[in-house]
């Protein structure tokens, strides 16, 4: 198993997004999605910077777009959770679930 | 129409695909410029740094520092050494600089010691034009009508005080004392709002009434009326004037000058107690103006509102534009004592400036040398991954450290040695001239002077090593082939720059103090011409005693037969102007025959002047009695007047003109050359007058006598006060004059020389540390070659060779620099040549020597020998 199994925070939130977005999960509309649900402005340098670390590890996948005149003619970049990212997060939300049975914040 | 972003943001937004999410959220979210701007940096931010930037990287710097801390001390703690020469060598810079900035502070940048001083503003005025102008003290002051024309027509100041500063009373009592005050304007202390510590300060009808008042300061109330706690109401007499006391100054304050007044009467008595008509002058230049800004007023305002009134009092002079020097009063803020201070104040600082910059040399080139001593354990750190700007910051934390210790040091033993210092300097000068009321305390200024120059000394020479080392060939650096650059590599010439450096620099500190203890020399074996042992001056105060011209002469005839029947005295004559005493008349003559106009110095002297001064007449005659009476147009000049006004010539029975309405002037006798103005030359023209029985200066009476001087002085005091017991001598053996003038030529030497010593001690350690390193980087070197069969004294040798070479350039240098600025100490070389062969030949062997010490010290002492046995 490789030493970096688990998922920090910004990287569940990222997958889950990606898994619940589908086809349509590229730049915009996954910050959108990310900000409306968490109320957290999250800035698209930590997310690009988030999502090349899924690739890295393989994670997530990404393939190229069609261009759009909104864009400027550019491409969509559109991402992907793979196998392994459902793996990992599955193994985290284990983690944690473990880790909370029988904890009760409110009584500490 | 989609609308355009920022284009700069754009082209720094490398990817595409990240570029059309935020071109896209831009058009479609109606987001700002602003935004897409936010964006952008996060990127970048991210690009560089990774995940969450601000917060780790603010930990991280934190972390490093105290690492990079803890690390340093333990570095330290292992090699104390190191550490106490280059703590030792900055506290020597930082200390000479910050001496000497506290006491540049205290004289001309702290402000006034009154309570919010920053809003007391000095005004002076600078004259341009040639319209004639009286002046008693220095030109920039005011005359009172001036004065009242400010006051009365500024609306910046909530009220301007003029006073006369530094003047002289005679305290009559059992003995006359001299005292020094200011007659000042009665919103004097109101301005400065000076409360008394007992009685009362002026009040406006003092003035209106020309009240016979004086103030006290707590100085004088102590040294002269031994603190006689009921001196309210009492009555002084000051210039036989009859004065009621009606208070003390609180402690500490001294007048608004450097020099501490000890009283303060109101200005409109000026006409009582100095008879003269100051007051009525408007055109002399005599009061200093003092004034408190209303709030809310700043420096700029205030000088365009008062240049208003200077372009109105100009159209009453004709041909006169005046310029005001408006600043925050501080004790010396006129625009001459600017000038000079300034004058020494620039060699001062260039020459300590000079020992800060050995310092910093020298603390440079031993972390340059440390460095590269520690080039393996950079190379590692490098190659597992420390940053090459991480490892910057941790080279120049550890010299920031070792800068500030040092520079702590450096201030606290400024401060603590300022006083005594201070006061050894002027204890050269004759104990009787004025105190000075000087508050050499550090301020808040002089801590941030000390603290940013430590800081940039560490930095500024922390930084080249630092980045140097810090890029180093990893693969030899780990293989510790220490010598990977060579000799001759960028970094041995870095180090031979900062040795020449060093030897330059400190040589002309060295030469400079050769010069000036050359020139000490020279001033102490000087021959003034004229005779110094058990010769006495005495100078009076007849005037300010309402002495009139015919009293006068009767008491100085009276005193020269008293003073002539004393035991002992063999010689007793009048003058004007007593040699060397800091005073001399001048005016222009005319010599028939030439185009141009002299400027001269004369004195008028009674006859005996000559034999009781021992100057022989060594042509023609001296003065005649008759002519001491008579209007004879006769004069003695100077030997080498006479050579530079009639070259070749007989001067005898020559004519001058002083005064064209008088007949010309016919030299009767030619005097031996004496300096009577300065040690350190002659007056190109100088003339002895008869002294006539009317003449009206004040005059002196000078006194040869062979008793023993205490005895002497006592019997022409007694002889004084048996004349009038109110009169106030003035005595002076001529010796004391002597050391008056020799005073500025000690003080510069010691200065310089203490400066001089520090250099050498810095250089001395460079050299050393330079050599030892050269040694050290070429062990293996060395040991091959003895192990080849070289001898201990080939590569001794060597290693000199190479090491001296950067020496031998730094004196080169040194002495072309020092020959090329020496000539600004000829004012105090007396006599000695700038470019003086013993200065400049003894103190560059002297520094070759202390080099070739240095290097044998550290060259040969540690290394050739080891080689043999370690696997170098």
């Amino acid at each position: 198993m490789r030493s970096r199994a688990y998922l920090g925070e910004l990287e569940q939130i990222v997958l889950l997004a990606l898994i619940r977005l589908g086809d349509n999960a590229y730049g915009v509309p996954i910050r959108h999605d990310i900000e409306k649900r968490t109320k957290r402005s999250l800035s698209i340098g930590a997310l690009y910077r988030t999502l090349e670390r899924l690739e890295e590890k393989g994670f997530v996948s990404s393939r190229t777009g069609d261009p759009t005149p909104e864009r400027g003619g550019r491409a969509k970049r559109f991402f992907r959770a793979e196998p392994p990212g459902l793996q990992a997060l599955r193994r985290t939300r284990h983690a944690l679930d473990v880790m909370w049975e029988g904890l009760d914040l409110k009584r500490i | 129409m989609p609308r355009k972003p920022p284009r700069l943001a754009c082209f720094l937004v490398r990817d595409e695909f990240v570029l059309g999410d935020l071109v896209e959220e831009y058009n479609t979210c109606g987001r700002s410029d602003a935004w897409f701007w936010r964006q952008t940096w996060s990127l970048l931010w991210f690009a560089r740094h990774g995940e969450k930037p601000e917060r780790k990287r603010r930990v991280n710097l934190l972390n490093d520092l105290r690492t990079d801390f803890r690390y340093t001390v333990r570095t330290f703690a292992k090699n104390p050494g190191f550490a106490a020469v280059v703590i030792l060598a900055i506290a020597l810079g930082v200390g000479a600089n910050t001496t000497i900035f506290t006491l540049l502070n205290s004289l001309a940048l702290r402000p006034l010691p009154v309570p919010d001083s920053r809003r007391i503003v000095g005004i002076y005025q600078i004259f341009r034009g040639n319209s004639p102008r009286n002046v008693n003290g220095e030109a920039s002051l005011f005359s009172y009508a001036e004065y009242q024309k400010y006051r009365d027509q500024n609306r910046v100041f909530s009220g301007l005080a003029a006073y006369y500063p530094f003047f002289r009373a005679t305290l009559a009592g059992e003995t006359p004392r001299d005292l020094i005050g200011e007659l000042a304007t009665c919103n004097y202390f109101g301005v400065l709002e000076v409360r008394p510590s007992i009685g009362r300060t002026f009040a406006a009808g003092d003035c209106a009434n020309s009240s016979h008042v004086v103030v006290l300061s707590d100085a004088a109330w102590h040294s002269v009326f031994a603190a006689d706690p009921s001196i309210v109401g009492k009555a002084v007499t000051l210039n036989r004037l009859q004065l009621t006391v009606i208070g003390v100054t609180p402690p500490g304050f001294h007048g608004a000058q450097i020099s501490a007044a000890d009283f303060w009467a109101p200005l409109p008595i000026e006409p009582q107690i100095d008879s003269h008509a100051s007051l009525k002058d408007d055109n002399l230049s005599w009061l200093v103006l003092a004034g408190r800004l209303k709030s809310g007023i700043a420096l700029d305002e205030t000088r365009a509102n008062l240049s208003v009134i200077a372009r109105q009092i100009d159209q009453l002079h004709p041909g006169r534009t005046t310029t005001l020097s408006v600043d925050v009063a501080t004790f010396m803020s006129t625009p001459e004592e600017r000038r000079d201070v300034l004058t020494v104040a620039k060699v001062v600082f260039a020459a300590v400036s000079l020992v800060l910059l050995i310092a910093c040399a020298n603390v440079a080139n031993l972390l340059l040398s440390r460095s590269s001593a520690r080039q393996k354990e950079i190379a590692v750190r490098l190659s597992v991954g420390a940053s090459r700007g991480r490892l910057v910051r941790q080279l120049l934390t550890e010299s920031v450290l070792l800068a500030l210790p040092g520079g702590l040091l450096g201030g606290m033993a400024a401060v603590w040695l300022l006083k005594p210092l201070f006061f050894l300097l002027i204890s050269h000068f004759p104990s009787d001239i004025p105190s000075l009321s000087l508050d050499l305390k550090p301020d808040l200024t002089v801590l941030g002077y000390t603290l940013a120059l430590t800081l940039v000394t560490g930095i500024v020479f922390g930084l080249a090593p630092a980045v140097q080392s810090s890029r180093p060939d990893l693969t030899s650096a780990l293989k510790m082939e220490g010598s990977g650059s060579g000799p001759h590599g960028s970094r041995g010439w870095l180090r031979s720059v900062l040795v020449i450096a060093q030897v330059s620099v400190c040589l002309v500190l060295l030469i400079s103090a050769g010069l000036l203890a050359r020139g000490l020399q020279s001033a102490q074996t000087i021959e003034p011409g004229f005779r110094t042992d058990h010769v006495f001056s005495l100078k009076f105060d007849l005037a300010q005693q309402h002495y009139n011209e015919p009293r006068a002469a009767a008491f100085h005839r009276l005193l020269t037969e008293r003073a002539a029947s004393l035991p002992g005295v063999d010689g007793v004559a009048l003058t004007t102007v007593v040699p060397l005493s800091m005073e001399s008349w001048g005016s222009q003559i005319t010599v028939p025959g030439r185009p141009d106009k002299l400027e001269d110095r004369y004195t008028m002297v009674s006859p005996e002047f000559f034999s009781v001064f021992g100057i022989p007449i060594i042509r023609g005659r001296n003065f005649t009695p008759q002519e001491m009476n008579g209007n004879a147009r006769v004069a003695i000049v100077m030997e080498s007047t006479a050579r530079k006004l009639w070259p070749g010539q007989d001067p005898l029975g020559k004519t001058f003109i002083d005064d064209e309405k008088q007949p010309p002037v016919e030299v009767v006798g030619v005097a031996r050359d004496s300096y009577t103005h300065s040690l350190s030359e002659l007056d190109s023209v100088f003339v002895y007058f008869p002294l006539k029985a009317d003449t009206q200066v004040p005059l002196k009476l000078v006194v040869h006598s062979n008793a023993p001087a205490a005895q002497a002085a006592r019997s022409l005091r007694a002889a004084v006060r048996g004349i009038d017991p109110n009169v106030l001598v003035d005595l002076r053996t001529m010796d004391q004059n002597l050391d008056m003038y020799r005073a500025p030529a000690v003080m510069v030497t010691e200065l310089s020389g203490a400066l001089g010593g520090f250099a050498l001690i810095l250089a001395a350690i460079g050299i050393y540390s330079v050599v030892s390193h050269a040694v050290s980087r070429r062990v293996r070197e060395i040991g091959i070659r003895m192990s080849l069969g070289a001898e201990r004294r080939d590569v001794l040798g060597l290693v000199l060779r190479g090491a001296m070479r950067p020496v031998l350039v730094g004196v080169g240098l040194g002495i072309a620099a020092c020959a090329a600025v020496s000539r600004v100490l000829s004012d105090v070389l007396y006599g000695v040549s700038p470019l003086d062969p013993t200065a400049f030949g003894g103190v560059t062997l002297f520094l070759i020597g202390v080099a070739l010490v240095a290097k044998l010290a550290a060259g040969p002492a540690r290394h050739p020998h080891r080689p043999h046995g370690s696997p170098a």
